[in-house]
């Protein structure tokens, strides 16, 4: 059955976007992450003008997040404080970032230096995370004793910062400058590129906030709701571009697709759940640089997309 | 009455006749009339797009061309490019002016084989003249822009709202010195809501002699038009109504796969 979208102004067959949002919302239920670096590309290849489809996109994710959400606070997997925390960076960083991009633009070939720098750290956090996490499943079958957390460098500068806190939740301590920072960071880098960045803050998470994996899950989708609900609201206030009917057919699929990952997640161990992240972010890795080195069929198309 | 009145009658009465006869030849040789069987497009929620037949009465001699056009308005596109050599990137943004967003051509013969380039030029008919007709900036000679005005080609016709077509109209037999002619074509659901113009050519060695218009309008209706009037017209309360059905949907869901799931 087909269903003609208001601002789209397209028509599509409803199999099409209540699939796609099933398969995401199982993402993002199983890792915390949005989705929309598979999202919208794939939307567009269906024929959705490239604005309508990353606004329309994160309409659906905060669906997807508030369902994933609610499934993994309803097991306590949500560090809300440390949620907070980074959220207050990610506006703050989302902020800077549109002026970064301004400033970028003006230098000219921005593009292709933001590019670069997005592909080189997916694909040098991927090969890290799925590295560490084989050989952290190895060392589990050796031996079976818990070894002791040696304390790095980097962990002792860490521990030096002002303001030290408790995150009760993740059982961490921190400063509370630690999550402001990197939600800024990552926050600066979604502006820029056009996405989430649930591929960083997850890796971010786990490997330096120490978070234990399935309360990075949680907390990483409380977050992104929140930047999805201030990203709707702009793209429909300012760019007109959120396609209400298409939105409801995606999250048809992605809230249920949030509750099975989330669901399904629980069975997981930490690790395995690490290995099959770092194996999706290496894919997209490999998906970005084939877009980039392949002759496009079209050479002019909308602009807007990233 | 008299034989020399009758006479005179008969005479008048053949005289009507042959100049009644000479009239409606006449008529027949000059005249082309253009009929769009489905002037009104309406888009409810349904819609999947539709097909608009256009159909009339031609000079059995001429030639015919068919347009269908959306007025001529700018269209500015991302020009993709190479960059160090070997990655593809959105480079430059290519504008262009006088340019249809739907162009729909069709003709009994190919158009270069029945119009002169003057003649073509004139009236914007076929993706050459098309091209001559288009202004687009930035592009440094008449090379370049011809490779880009291939490549918007190729764009438009990938969402189907540029097409051509020689041969596809079906001419069918004289009726009273003048012949029937019937074209199909679909309408593409990627056409906008707006305002369309057909217009009929009939050509005779190399010139347009005649033409004919009709109209074709495109309209949103229902629900579809109040979405995309609150979209355009009231972002913030549509943004809002958006975030709270998205945040009542992931809520409910979540709800029922607590209940149905019995995971506690």
């Amino acid at each position: 059955m087909y269903l003609y979208l208001p601002v789209a102004l397209t028509s599509i067959n409803i199999m099409i976007p209540i699939g796609l949002g099933l398969v995401v919302g199982l993402l993002s239920g199983l890792f915390g992450v949005g989705g929309g670096f598979l999202m919208t590309p794939l939307l567009i290849m269906f024929g959705i003008p490239s604005t309508v489809a990353a606004a329309t996109d994160s309409n659906q994710i905060v669906a997807a997040s508030t369902s994933g959400t609610y499934a993994h606070w309803r097991v306590g997997n949500v560090d809300f404080k440390m949620g907070l925390y980074l959220l207050l960076g990610g506006f703050a960083g989302g902020l800077l970032g549109v002026q970064a991009i301004k400033i970028l633009k003006a230098t000219g070939n921005a593009d292709f230096a933001i590019k670069m720098t997005y592909v080189l750290l997916l694909g040098t956090v991927g090969t890290y995370m799925f590295f560490e996490s084989i050989s952290s499943m190895r060392k589990k079958k050796v031996e079976t004793e818990v070894k002791p957390e040696k304390e790095s460098a980097f962990a002792k500068a860490l521990s030096r910062l002002p303001m030290q806190t408790r995150f009760e939740k993740s059982g961490v301590t921190h400063s509370l400058l630690l999550p402001v920072i990197f939600g800024g960071f990552v926050g600066v880098l979604g502006a820029i590129m056009g996405v989430g960045g649930g591929f960083l803050m997850v890796p971010i998470m786990v490997y330096i906030l120490r978070m234990p994996m399935h309360v990075v899950v949680g907390t990483s989708l409380f977050q992104i709701l929140f930047n999805c609900i201030e990203v709707t609201f702009l793209q429909a206030y300012t760019n007109h571009s959120v396609d209400f009917v298409l939105a409801v057919l995606l999250l048809l699929g992605s809230t249920v697709g949030a509750q099975v990952g989330a669901v399904f997640g629980r069975k997981l161990k930490g690790e395995q759940l690490k290995v099959i992240l770092a194996g999706i972010v290496l894919a997209v890795t490999v998906k970005i640089i084939f877009d980039l080195t392949l002759s496009p069929s079209l050479l002019l198309g909308q602009g807007g997309g990233h | 009455m008299d034989k020399a009145k009758r006479t005179a009658i008969l005479l008048l009465v053949i005289a009507l006749v042959v100049l009644g006869v000479a009239v409606l030849a006449d008529r027949a040789s000059a005249e082309l009339t253009a009929i769009a069987n489905h002037d009104h497009i309406t888009i409810d929620f349904f819609y999947h797009g539709s097909t608009v037949s256009v159909k009339g009465i031609a000079d059995p001699d001429a030639d015919l061309i068919i347009k269908i056009a959306s007025p001529e308005a700018h269209e500015t596109l991302k020009q993709k490019g190479k960059v160090g050599g070997f990655l593809w990137m959105n480079v430059a943004t290519l504008k262009l002016e006088n340019v249809p967003n739907l162009y729909s051509i069709h003709s009994t013969k190919k158009i270069d084989e029945i119009l002169d380039q003057k003649e073509m030029d004139k009236y914007v008919l076929g993706y050459p003249a098309l091209g001559r007709h288009v202004e687009m900036s930035p592009v440094k000679n008449d090379e370049e822009k011809a490779k880009w005005f291939d490549e918007f080609i190729k764009y438009k016709e990938n969402s189907k709202l540029y097409a051509t077509s020689a041969g596809k109209i079906e001419i069918k037999d004289k009726v009273d010195g003048k012949t029937p002619y019937y074209i199909l074509t679909d309408w593409p659901y990627q056409a906008p809501p707006g305002d369309y113009l057909v217009t009929v050519y009939a050509v005779k060695n190399g010139k347009v002699i005649e033409q004919a218009e009709s109209k074709v309008l495109v309209e949103q209706v229902g629900i579809v038009n109040t979405l995309s009037n609150m979209a355009k017209k009231n972002g913030a309360l549509y943004g809002f109504i958006s975030i709270i059905s998205a945040l009542g949907a992931g809520f409910g869901v979540g709800l029922i796969f607590r209940k149905g799931g019995g995971a506690h």
